[in-house]
């Protein structure tokens, strides 16, 4: 592989030495451009408590594209599908190179304190969210339960 | 004159005047006739130069008319009176610099930011007046023209290229920078990263922005920091996004590498037209005509629904011809279609118990050394196919009408690669000869002609594949088809001829046949109109 871009190594540096709070990400050690990404639950949303695990892959043209961000774990999120794709704007058409693996974290771990059922990538939970609020707020929390504990 | 009436095909509705166009071929002189239709034809040069469209100025658009209504027959089956006019891309790019000046007194602001603010708006010169009125200021701000004053984080700079020491830019986080650029906002960033992030957005025809926030780089900034004229491109792609937006009115020439557009202002008109079956042909300005409704070549006489599931069938249905292609071979013998479905490759012929091998096709007996083995070559079994298909009837009956279709369009291939050879006998009839360019251009009109034939006589066969047969008026169009196919053949032999002297000699000859290929193409395509009309062609799937 060619050598990795100074913005990688000084973006990957400054994600261990100054972390986000609630947010881990480290690179696999075979491939630079490969994070495990970890975020926890924002507090006072159906996913508290969670801890949620995601991948994020750095194309070859990042920072010009935007990073590749995918939810490991089940969640029950009206713009999280069932894959895990996430319908984020600064994933998609709002992506500047200016913005960072950090502030795109940031924007996801926001997305889960403030789903937006109107524009929704999981159209049958986007549903469930508008028609019932309490009920799908009740499965998120249970699916939180369920799936997004830490692993002993 | 009067007996031109006869090739016509009367589109009078009163019951059934079959005998006026199955007629005249087999009881009338044709000679005469043809000659009459010389007459008729006349070969006017302004047919020519109908199709270099004189550009006129209309309200600030540029116009090339290409129509001409009463000219040609061959070009009725199409809709008459339709007005449209052809741009590129360029044209229609002129065009709105031009809405660009118009505007540019009402705004008072410099004409690089009303392309930003057309931009914004999609090219809808009224929607962002109406918010330009409403709004102005705020409207400036949130097309990134002007700066938000309450933006102040950053101190503001100059908005073009500054050179520095040992800057470290933001993107690559390469240090010893020495080339920056930046806008009012102060958000300075490596020259390399900028090129990179424009070159990045030009295809998009979005508005580009500052890496960091919403002020708009404007076409001369782009032009300054790409060292070349590149925003033509992001005008480009933004226009093309416009013309996809409004596929109502305009439609990209579906020919191969041509980047014609062609608009159409008004398509109230065409329920009732393609009610009566007949479509709205167009002609951009590479002389490549199509239809405006369904985006396919010119397919009188078939309509628009008959060719889209002529073609959606030809897609499915040639993935069965191709399997039983591929799967089967032919029996070397009897040409049985064979299918092997597992074994060795010593084949008999369920038909004709001729016995020959699978992989080189010849006699079984020279191979009786290496049993069940072709010496010539060592093939893996062929995977077992388990699905074996039912060639059907209806099958056979599409394969025909296919192959037919397939054959002329194969042949309008070659007619096209004549029409490359045209031109240069045009030139040696002038060199050797002496005929003024003019008086060779019947050269240039019978290959035209012999074209039109041909695209006729092709979806000819898409219509009567899905006409009931059993009916009259079919049979009348099965004939009339078998005159076009004739007479296409004798223009095309007559257009093979190369020596110049023999051509001048059957000059009279070249009008005749394309007259009557003309005329037949034309009576073709009433008929099929007839036959469409009639409700005799039902689609089935």
């Amino acid at each position: 592989m060619a050598s990795l871009p100074k913005r990688i190594i000084k973006e990957t540096e400054r994600l261990v030495s100054d972390p986000v709070p609630g947010i881990t990400a480290e690179p696999h050690d075979d491939n630079l451009r490969y994070f495990s990404v970890t975020i926890e639950g924002p507090e006072g949303s159906p996913y508290e408590h969670g801890i949620f695990d995601l991948e994020l892959f750095l194309p070859d043209d990042y920072p010009m594209e935007s990073p590749k961000v995918r939810f490991l774990t089940k969640i029950y999120h009206p713009n999280i599908d069932r894959l895990g794709r996430i319908c984020l704007d600064v994933l998609k058409t709002n992506w500047s190179p200016a913005l960072q693996i950090r502030t795109v974290l940031l924007s996801i771990q926001a997305l889960l304190a403030s789903p937006n059922p109107n524009d929704p990538l999981a159209n049958d939970v986007a549903e469930d969210w508008i028609k019932n609020e309490t009920g799908a707020i009740a499965t998120a929390k249970e699916w939180t339960q369920k799936y997004a504990q830490a692993k002993e | 004159m009067a007996n031109d009436e006869d090739y016509q095909y009367s589109s009078s509705d009163d019951d059934f005047p079959e005998q006026q166009y199955y007629e005249p071929l087999e009881h009338r002189d044709i000679t005469n006739n043809i000659l009459d239709d010389y007459e008729y034809l006349n070969y006017d040069t302004d047919s020519l130069e109908s199709f270099n469209s004189d550009v006129d100025i209309v309200d600030g658009m540029a116009v090339s008319h290409v129509t001409n209504p009463n000219k040609k027959r061959s070009i009725e089956g199409a809709m008459v009176n339709l007005k449209y006019e052809c741009f590129t891309t360029q044209d229609i790019f002129n065009n709105m610099l031009e809405k660009v000046d118009r505007l540019q007194p009402m705004f008072s602001i410099p004409r690089e930011d009303i392309i930003l603010l057309l931009q914004k708006y999609g090219w809808d010169e009224d929607r962002l007046l109406e918010d330009w009125t409403n709004k102005m200021d705020g409207l400036l701000i949130e097309a990134g023209i002007h700066i938000n004053n309450e933006q102040k984080e950053l101190p503001k700079s100059q908005r073009g290229i500054s050179n520095r020491d040992f800057f470290t830019c933001p993107i690559c986080c390469e240090d010893q920078i020495k080339e920056t650029y930046s806008l009012e906002c102060g958000h300075e960033y490596c020259i390399s990263c900028y090129r990179h992030y424009i070159e990045d957005r030009l295809n998009k025809g979005n508005i580009i922005t500052c890496m960091s926030c919403s002020l708009a780089l404007k076409n001369t900034d782009i032009d300054e920091l790409m060292n070349g004229p590149s925003s033509e491109k992001l005008m480009h792609s933004s226009i093309k996004s416009f013309v996809q937006k409004h596929n109502e009115n305009y439609r990209w020439c579906p020919f191969t590498d041509c980047k014609c557009i062609v608009h159409i202002q008004d398509t109230t008109e065409f329920v009732e037209y393609i009610r009566l079956h007949y479509s709205p042909y167009v002609l951009c300005n590479e002389s490549h005509r199509f239809c405006f409704s369904c985006s396919f070549e010119m397919h009188s006489p078939a309509d628009c629904e008959i060719t889209s599931s002529w073609i959606k069938k030809a897609k499915k249905e040639s993935d069965n011809l191709n399997w039983v292609l591929s799967h089967t071979k032919e029996c070397p013998k009897c040409s049985v279609n064979i299918e092997k479905n597992g074994g060795c490759n010593h084949m008999i012929c369920s038909s004709c118990k001729y016995e020959f091998c699978w992989i080189c096709n010849s006699d079984w007996k020279p191979h009786g050394s290496s049993f069940y083995q072709c010496t010539m070559y060592n093939n893996d079994e062929l995977k077992t196919q388990t699905v074996i298909e039912d060639v059907s009837k209806t099958l056979k009956r599409y394969t025909f009408f296919y192959r037919m279709f397939n054959e002329h369009e194969v042949s309008a291939k070659l007619d096209w690669q004549l029409g490359q050879t045209v031109g240069n006998k045009i030139k040696s009839l002038q060199e050797k000869m002496g005929v003024s360019w003019i008086e060779g251009q019947f050269l240039t009109e019978s290959l035209k002609i012999l074209n039109e034939g041909r695209t006729a006589l092709k979806w000819s066969f898409a219509v009567v594949f899905y006409s009931d047969s059993s009916h009259n008026l079919t049979k009348i169009f099965v004939d009339n088809q078998a005159l076009l196919a004739n007479s296409v053949e004798d223009l095309s032999a007559l257009l093979q001829i190369k020596s110049p002297e023999t051509i001048m000699e059957k000059k009279v000859e070249f009008y005749n046949k394309a007259g009557y290929v003309e005329n037949r193409t034309y009576a073709l395509m009433e008929c099929g109109r007839e036959l469409i009309s009639k409700g005799i062609v039902k689609i089935t799937n």
